[in-house]
């Protein structure tokens, strides 16, 4: 969506999933010392998340509108480099050592599903994700905001010349897309540990998914994210060293044939 | 009269040092004769970034323990000991704050190196510049087998693969019934050369086990879910994982939430470096638990290690783990060394007569007496158990605890390993 508006290549959206899930870390930490009952811990993980996502305002108004004019190159370098300066911050914040949210993940118990052990929180995850998916197209398609996103996206120009001012509007997308990223790094957290690393490794992943799916479309993301994650699980059940190899070369393939991805628009 | 930048770090630099020089000793140094009344600087190489940057500070902490304990007893010899801290990152620039710590610092002994990949690089730089190293937990194996073999001023660390033998031991030992084994390991030399000895050693315990699959994973990885699946559909009796650092409580709960566990037995070689990390929650009892070379609740430990414990948990609010015990180990070895050779000489020794008086050298560390072999790699015990709840604490410990020494599960100076692991009589 961010790229669809704002024709900004976002490297750092790694990044803004791992501020997410540390700043989840810290909230629910905060939440357990202040006594809060800890069946409630969704609570402070998600209000962080959210919360968050202020740093896509800060991003945008700070860096990001200087460079709509730029060349793509130069928007992924200044990513690129917000992406090592956010990996140090995080360093410095909460220092080098994995930190997680303890036994928290399956204090919600487990249920079997077709034979499979399955936690609840997960389940919880996917109710969550869904209600957000739903969200975001009721917002694009049912609100003035939505159809204001939709014009911009269409025709910049157009849009300007019939009065949208593009500075809100890309404020409002950017941290938008921030703050469903560090949601996103925030919720997956109780499932594994926040490490500084995990924006690099999920830009990596991520990148698959769009060029699969196509740049700016949503539907092309979910079935991008699809291809690559049951790539994964069958290259590693079979054979593992396949795992990044399979996945790039049908991104390689997918830029050769059909450069746009599979969903993406006729005019990029 | 204006202060100019560099006139004011010059005053800086003055003041730290009188403050340094200044510090009271809390022993009055003894004057013995032969002995310079200079401190003895004593170079640290600590990794403080990335995945091994906590392993770094448990080195640095159980050094810096050691220092503070030394230096209150009257240093070594009556020298206050300094610690000069440099950074292990990449091979390349570490080699080159080695070479800074003996060639401009002037250290008289270095300690530290902890990834293989940075110290295999260090080895050969070393015997160079004719100061003597002692690894914390580097070694300078290419795979399973020795790439120094008689070195000069270079002391290495336990072969990595010891503990995965020990693990293989020890499976024979408490999980008789097993007959299909898979392994989950770093993709890098570790992870791999683990889960070979494994095999080999666990053939010849038990000659029918079949080993399935090795699955590997890049260090850092944090989504094991496809891994889990995979391990879950192989239906495996026995997972075998080498992690060490912060993936294994991760692959612990991703393994939990699926309820792994509740059908399979595990073992896990190395996770007590990660140890209090391993929550009850998603830590079932029942698991083989490798914690290396010190175990912080040994039964049997020394009043040394309890103290060493107790007074650790209290200034870092954490149980140590065991590269203080390693790091412990080199600096307490090194101030036995010079002793020892001052004893015969009745004079400072020099630093070969040090690398003479180490080798062979034992030593009451943290986790009790530890030596350097006559080739200059590092000898101890290896702690391993079956874990449980039954503790004061929100993480698994282990119960009973198994102890291997090294001269039990570690190739001899020389040997070959799957050579040598062929050779064994059962």
């Amino acid at each position: 969506m961010v790229f669809g508006v704002q024709r900004i290549f976002n490297l750092a959206c790694g990044s803004f999933y791992a501020l997410g899930a540390y700043a989840g870390v810290s909230a629910v930490e905060w939440f357990l010392r202040a006594g809060g009952p800890p069946g409630l811990f969704v609570v402070p993980l998600i209000v962080a998340g959210v919360a968050a996502g202020a740093l896509g305002l800060v991003v945008e108004r700070g860096l990001l509108r200087f460079v709509y004019d730029r060349d793509e190159t130069f928007q992924l370098l200044l990513t690129f480099a917000l992406v090592l300066m956010l990996e140090d911050l995080v360093r410095m914040t909460w220092g080098t050592a994995p930190r997680s949210t303890g036994g928290l993940y399956l204090s919600y118990g487990q249920v079997r599903i077709l034979g499979a052990t399955v936690p609840v929180y997960n389940l919880l995850v996917i109710a969550a994700s869904v209600a957000i998916a739903l969200g975001i197209g009721w917002l694009l398609t049912r609100t003035a905001f939505g159809r204001i996103i939709r014009a911009t996206a269409d025709n910049r120009e157009m849009a300007e010349a019939l009065g949208v001012d593009m500075r809100t509007v890309y404020a409002k997308v950017f941290t938008l897309g921030t703050a469903l990223g560090t949601l996103g790094g925030a919720l997956v957290i109780p499932a594994t540990a926040a490490m500084s690393e995990m924006g690099i490794e999920l830009i990596v992943e991520a990148f698959a998914v769009v060029v699969i799916g196509g740049l700016g479309s949503m539907r092309g993301a979910f079935v991008g994210a699809l291809i690559v994650g049951v790539l994964r699980a069958l290259a590693i059940a079979v054979y593992q060293e396949l795992e990044m190899l399979l996945i790039y070369a049908i991104v390689i393939a997918v830029l050769v044939l059909r450069p746009r991805g599979l969903f993406g628009g006729s005019a990029a | 009269m204006q202060t100019t930048r560099r006139g004011f770090l010059k005053g800086v630099g003055a003041a730290g040092a009188v403050g340094i020089l200044g510090a009271p000793a809390v022993v009055r140094a003894q004057a013995r004769p032969g002995v310079p009344s200079d401190p003895v600087k004593i170079g640290v190489l600590a990794a403080r970034a990335g995945i091994t940057a906590p392993v770094g500070a448990a080195g640095l902490r159980g050094t810096e323990w050691w220092r503070d304990r030394v230096n209150a007893s009257g240093g070594i010899l009556g020298r206050r000991v300094e610690l000069l801290v440099e950074e292990e990152t990449n091979p390349k620039d570490t080699v080159e704050r080695y070479r800074k710590l003996v060639l401009q610092e002037k250290v008289d002994v270095v300690v530290g190196g902890i990834s293989t990949g940075v110290t295999l690089a260090l080895g050969p730089a070393v015997e160079e510049l004719d100061t003597p190293w002692l690894a914390w937990d580097g070694t300078t194996q290419k795979g399973v087998e020795e790439t120094l073999l008689r070195p000069k001023w270079a002391f290495r660390s336990v072969d990595n693969e010891v503990e995965a033998i020990v693990g293989a031991i020890l499976t024979a030992k408490y999980f008789k019934g097993i007959k299909t084994v898979i392994g989950l390991g770093n993709d890098y030399s570790y992870g791999h050369d683990c889960w070979q000895s494994y095999q080999a050693a666990l053939k010849r315990y038990m000659p029918d086990v079949q080993f399935v699959q090795g699955l590997f994973t890049k260090l850092g990885t944090t989504d094991f879910t496809s891994h889990v699946a995979t391990i879950q559909q192989s239906k495996a009796d026995l997972l075998m994982c080498s992690f060490w650092s912060g993936d294994a409580p991760i692959v612990m709960k991703q393994a939990a939430a699926a309820g792994l566990f509740k059908s399979m037995k595990g073992v896990f070689t190395t996770a007590g470096g990660v140890h209090d990390a391993l929550k009850k929650e998603f830590t079932p009892e029942g698991l083989l638990l490798g914690y290396n070379s010190m175990y912080f609740e040994d039964p049997k430990g020394s009043p040394l290690l309890k103290q060493f414990v107790r007074e650790y948990q209290a200034k870092h609010k954490e149980y140590p783990a065991y590269e203080s015990d390693h790091a412990y180990f080199c600096v307490e070895s090194y101030k036995a060394a010079v002793e020892k050779a001052y004893a015969q000489s009745r004079q400072w020794p020099s630093k070969e007569q040090v690398v003479k008086a180490l080798e062979g050298i034992e030593v009451e560390s943290l986790s009790g007496k530890r030596a350097w072999r006559e080739d200059h790699i590092m000898m101890c015990n290896f702690y391993q158990g079956i874990t449980t709840h039954k503790n004061p604490y929100d993480f698994a410990t282990i119960a009973p605890v198994e102890v291997v020494s090294t001269r039990q599960a570690m190739k001899p100076a020389g040997a070959k390993l799957f050579d040598w692991i062929a050779g064994w009589k059962i």
